[in-house]
């Protein structure tokens, strides 16, 4: 009976469909014959949902209709999703979000069967109850890119930080969704957590930017993930490589960060023929060695002599090498010949330069071969097409062991293969004849092509016919160099190369003019003017206030400023370095108020005359004389009359009677920088004008208490705007005499922006590391916490950078003083700077008048 | 008595003895060093050596003293050495001021080479009572004594001067400078060097001597790169001495090769690798290579 009055209701509710749409009723019946099998129940239960899906909004009654009969089909089942859609009802405009969860559902189903797939759903639901958009997000991803290979658990722990986030910083799915799934490859699933949330500070901050971040096209999102590969980090041990390459080969190759990602394979050294570019990370010390060493041999060997490619490139037949835009040969054409197979070719091409230039370095560098051979023997030959090509190489450098003379022991790693120069292969012989070149390599690689030893190979399996360390030598376009045959002494076109780079990134981001305010100002970050089209009659009179053409919007990348010195920041959270975080650029300050200057000075001539006084005491320069030495330049009559008396007397006085005169030198420098933050801008508490004021003041007095005493004396600012603006203006520095300039600039002063102060001080005394001076002290004075609109309201995040920067400054032997205006300073002063390091000023009337007080108590 | 006693036991001598007909001190010539010092000892000019820490001007001198039977007085300058250190003092001795002749006052009257080590170390105050024995007039006035002193026929003067890295803040004055003949030292060449490391060291094995130099010369290429002195050769004598001494030859290196020189580990870790790639941890087996 029942079943009879459900196939009644199936096809009272199509009628009713058929009313509102024909495409509805259409779907319903294409989709019906799959559904009937359940029973006319289900049927009845399938095509109600339809119905209400379609009346609360077409489109998602048309995803469920069309979506059922291969959900049916694959699943078994109709009732558990069925019942699953019905849910969407509860939300307007949900139908984007019920058609990712459709599309898929089926086979989640079949992945993680029947309760992975009800958690998934159960997942995506609640998100639907946050925002839809993130729903649909959750749906509209591939299930499998979510869960890490570990099914629901997998996806659990994906999503767990987002849930957190959302709740507490307001971080989206979308958002999160666009890189959560690489960062976890990179960090793991612990690392997930901290990731995202500096990712939700920068969004925080900007939403360009924290988008950017999230889908890994800024360089930010990715150095960060980068850093926490394992691995020899190249970066890291920069320095070492480079003095390395200064001690056996006595140039200066510069060293720079290479494009490597992970996922694209083995990480390589790659180069341009200027410098080398460094992947993130080396599989470890040793592969990093001979990396950077066999990427010295090709510039130092001529792989890219000008000379020897014009000579490859008329052997392919082709007379001018073509140029790119900047001066360099691209190899492509020369590999073009071998269309398909041009993989196998390169690799073989690789493989007999490598070697040629390997046993040139080998003659350099004792134990280079040994080592490379050490860790490619510890590699695992790789599987599959590039085995042929890994063991030949392996061979082929052992025979050149042989030949390099190289005594080193612990590299005789296969007894088979006897390591003399008959073992080469004679198609590589000339290979290691010293006066060999690229264009020797270029025929052995096609004698070696016509061998069918060597399999076809693709360009996934590419990476791996490599020994570790060497790497692909075409991967960039190359800028041609001269002849060097081992010579790198003039290598000098590094101040060329680094001008090119500036010369080409600037014409990129050339900014359009704009009114000198306007440029100074820099209304926001997020838009970026066009260039003005200004060629062609009329220009753009009358078309009124330029407006920004283009404003920064979902899909824009954010790109970080760059271009000042870069200086890392320690991240408590994650207790570590990030290296080159911040970005810091010296300013000028161009605010001048010369007139202001002397008022302030008379105001205070009064302070300025007793501090005098005290000033006088303490001038370095004076001759003390030293009386009653025990040796000296002149006898002290007085001492020597009394030292005559005393013998008389029949004492036994000890002989101190020499004067000395020595000079008595209290040899400090110091710097003064002030935190120039928008809070010095407030209104004075209790008292008549701005903080300002008083600090102009302070300053002023300061310059002329110490230039009167004659300490070498800097005074600077600082403000930043997050990480990648930090502002350090010289108000004056060591070198500069206190003039009306100077004075001008520090009358001139305003507040600005925030106050990241780790970054300022690691600055600054760098700066005072150019100061030869005894004691070096680094006066900060600052009005409050420090702080900066991308720190995600977390304030112990700068508290334990600038406490790292403080430390980080007694290491270099400056010593950081901090002057502060905030009454609240003992709540975290102690923290960053220790007890005693530190002093508050309570009443800022006092400070023009503490200020030189505390610097000539300090350098007592 | 005590003097004397001392005089036998060999510990104490007076500077002004000269040498013994021994051998003299070992020096191997690196360019006409020896021809430009015997020709401005013929004329008594005052010479300057300069070249770096450790490349052989104090042996050098030794070596000339030796060879031309002339005793040799050396001062070490320092910031606090004053005149009265050079020229001399009163002393009380009993009831009365005696003087007593300082070391530059004793050579120059009994015709010493009188040798004024690190000359720019010394105040440029100090450096002036020089001067009047560093010309034609080749006398020392003694201001406190009202006196003036004639140099004896052989009395020399040298200074070393080592123009690296406290030029900056230190210089000899140029009136003081263009007073002097000047040989400039470096480092020797690398045959030179591998004959002085192996005479130093006492026979070291020319394999090792020969690895020793050239780990040496690489790791001079790194100076002005955080290195304020370069390996020196004396650096390189003393790792041979302790590779006689039996201690491994990397330990040896990192002894009296990076150890002194450098704190920058970045700068250490290099020095290392160069050590490590000329001496590898185990000894090379000949036999393996035929």
């Amino acid at each position: 009976m029942a079943e009879a009055d459900d196939l009644v209701a199936v096809e009272e509710v199509l009628q009713q469909l058929e009313r509102i749409s024909f495409v509805a009723q259409r779907d319903a019946r294409a989709a019906l014959p799959a559904i009937r099998p359940f029973g006319a129940a289900t049927a009845r239960a399938w095509i109600e949902t339809a119905r209400d899906l379609f009346q609360h909004d077409r489109e998602s009654g048309k995803s469920f209709m069309r979506h059922s009969e291969r959900l049916a089909e694959h699943t078994g089942v109709v009732e558990p999703w069925t019942a699953q859609s019905r849910e969407f009802l509860q939300w307007v405009n949900s139908n984007y979000a019920l058609e990712g969860f459709l599309a898929q559902a089926d086979r989640v189903w079949a992945a993680w069967g029947e309760a992975g797939e009800r958690e998934w759903f159960a997942i995506g639901l609640r998100w639907c109850g946050r925002s839809l958009a993130d729903a649909r997000a959750f749906f509209e991803t591939p299930f499998d890119r979510l869960d890490g290979g570990n099914g629901p658990a997998g996806l659990r722990t994906l999503i767990e930080p987002a849930e957190r986030l959302y709740d507490e910083r307001g971080l989206t799915l979308d958002c999160y969704l666009a890189g959560a799934p690489m960062a976890r490859n990179m960090v793991g699933d612990a690392g997930l957590l901290n990731w995202a949330r500096r990712g939700a500070d920068l969004l925080a901050a900007g939403r360009a930017r924290g988008e950017a971040y999230f889908r890994m096209e800024s360089e930010e999102g990715m150095k960060l993930l980068l850093e926490a590969l394992p691995g020899y980090r190249g970066r890291t041990h920069g320095r070492f490589l480079q003095l390395l390459l200064r001690a056996w080969l006595e140039a200066e190759i510069p060293l720079a960060d290479g494009n490597w990602k992970p996922g694209d394979g083995r990480p390589m050294l790659e180069t341009d023929g200027r410098r080398l570019y460094l992947p993130a990370v080396f599989g470890g010390r040793d592969e990093a060695i001979v990396a950077v060493q066999h990427g010295a041999a090709h510039l130092a060997f001529d792989s890219y002599a000008r000379e020897h490619i014009e000579a490859l490139f008329r052997r392919a037949g082709t007379e001018h090498p073509p140029l790119d835009d900047q001066n360099r040969i691209t190899w492509r054409p020369l590999f073009a010949p071998f269309a398909e197979r041009m993989f196998r070719f390169q690799i073989l091409f690789d493989l007999a330069e490598d070697l040629r230039v390997n046993l040139r370095m080998a003659q350099l560098i004792p134990g280079f071969l040994s080592r490379l051979l050490r860790i490619a023997a510890a590699h695992p030959v790789p599987d599959g097409p590039a085995g042929p090509y890994y063991r030949f190489a392996l061979a082929a450098h052992r025979a050149a062991l042989a030949v390099s003379g190289d005594r080193s022991p612990g590299v005789s790693v296969d007894p088979d293969a006897p390591e003399t120069e008959s073992g080469i292969d004679p198609r590589l012989r000339r290979m290691l004849e010293p006066d060999a070149t690229v264009i020797d390599a270029w025929e052995a690689a096609e004698r070696l092509f016509e061998d069918p030893a060597f399999p076809e190979i693709g360009i996934d399996e590419r990476k791996e016919a490599y020994l570790p360390g060497l790497s692909l030598n075409a991967a960039r376009p190359v800028y041609p160099q001269r002849l060097r045959d081992g010579d790198l002494s003039d290598f000098r076109d590094v101040g060329d190369a680094y001008e090119e780079h500036r010369f080409v990134r600037e014409k990129q981001e050339e900014a359009p003019e704009q009114t000198p305010e306007g440029a100074q100002k820099d209304p926001d970050a997020d838009i970026q003017l066009p260039r003005e089209e200004t060629s062609g009659s009329g220009g753009r009179i009358g078309v009124g206030i330029p407006q920004p053409a283009q404003v920064a919007k979902r899909g824009v990348a954010w790109q970080p400023r760059t271009g000042g010195i870069p200086y890392p920041e320690w991240d408590y959270r994650e207790q570590r370095m990030i290296s080159d975080w911040v970005n810091l650029n010296e300013r000028v300050l161009d605010e001048q108020n010369p007139a202001a200057a002397e008022t302030i000075l008379a105001e205070h001539a009064a302070t300025l005359k007793r501090l005098t006084r005290g000033l006088e005491m303490q001038r370095p320069t004076r001759m003390a004389p030293l009386r009653r030495q025990l040796d000296g330049d002149e006898l002290d009559t007085e001492s020597v009359i009394d030292f005559v008396a005393d013998k008389r007397a029949g004492l036994s006085p000890k002989a101190f009677i020499y004067r000395r005169r020595t000079v008595q030198q209290r040899d400090t420098a110091v710097l003064l920088l002030a935190d120039m933050s928008t809070s010095i801008m407030a209104r004075h508490p209790g008292g008549q004008g701005k903080i300002v004021e008083r600090v102009r003041s302070g300053m002023m007095l300061f310059a002329e208490a110490i230039d009167r005493i004659g300490d070498p004396f800097a005074i600077s600012g600082f403000a930043s705007r997050q990480r990648d603006q930090v502002h350090y203006y010289w108000l004056k520095d060591f070198k500069e005499p206190l003039d009306e300039t100077v004075r001008g600039r520090i009358a001139g002063i305003s507040g600005r922006l925030a106050s990241r102060m780790g970054a300022a001080i690691r600055h600054s005394s760098r700066a005072m590391r150019r100061v030869a001076s005894q004691h070096r002290l680094l006066l900060i004075l600052s009005d409050g916490r420090p702080a900066d609109y991308d720190d995600g309201g977390d304030p112990r995040y700068l508290h334990e950078d600038t406490r790292m920067a403080m430390k980080e400054a007694l290491d270099a032997g400056v010593h950081p003083f901090c002057i502060t205006l905030d009454p609240s300073g003992q709540d975290y002063l102690p923290a960053i700077f220790g007890p005693g390091h530190y002093t508050i000023i309570d009443r800022v009337d006092e400070l023009p008048r503490r200020l030189p007080e505390i610097y000539l108590r300090l350098r007592r | 008595m005590k003097k004397l006693l001392n005089r036998l036991r060999g510990v104490e001598r007076d500077v002004l003895e000269s040498p013994t007909d021994a051998d003299a001190p070992f020096y191997e010539p690196q360019a006409d060093e020896i021809e430009i010092f015997r020709a401005a000892w013929t004329r008594r000019l005052p010479v300057m050596l300069k070249g770096p820490t450790g490349c052989g001007k104090t042996r050098f001198l030794e070596h000339m003293a030796h060879v031309l039977a002339r005793p040799l007085v050396t001062v070490a300058c320092h910031e606090d050495l004053t005149s009265s250190d050079l020229v001399g003092r009163f002393l009380l001795e009993g009831e009365e001021t005696v003087w007593q002749d300082g070391p530059l006052t004793r050579s120059v009257k009994e015709g010493a080479i009188c040798y004024l080590d690190e000359i720019v170390e010394a105040r440029t105050d100090t450096t002036v009572v020089i001067h009047p024995l560093t010309d034609h007039r080749r006398q020392l006035p003694l201001d406190k004594r009202a006196k003036i002193i004639e140099a004896h026929e052989d009395f020399m003067l040298v200074i070393s001067y080592n123009p690296g890295y406290q030029t900056v803040l230190k210089d000899l004055k140029p009136s003081t400078k263009q007073r002097f003949v000047g040989i400039a030292f470096d480092y020797p060449a690398e045959d030179v060097e591998r004959r002085i490391v192996a005479k130093e060291s006492g026979g070291l094995d020319d394999e090792r001597v020969e690895r020793l130099v050239a780990a040496g010369r690489r790791a001079r290429a790194l100076k002005d790169h955080g290195l304020e002195e370069a390996t020196s050769t004396r650096a390189l004598a003393y790792a041979g001495e302790l590779m006689q001494a039996g201690l491994s030859p990397r330990t040896a290196c990192r002894a009296a090769m990076i150890a002194p020189i450098t704190d920058d580990p970045e700068l250490v870790e290099a020095l290392e690798e160069i050590m490590a790639a000329h001496f590898p941890e185990t000894e090379p087996t000949t036999a393996a290579h035929g």
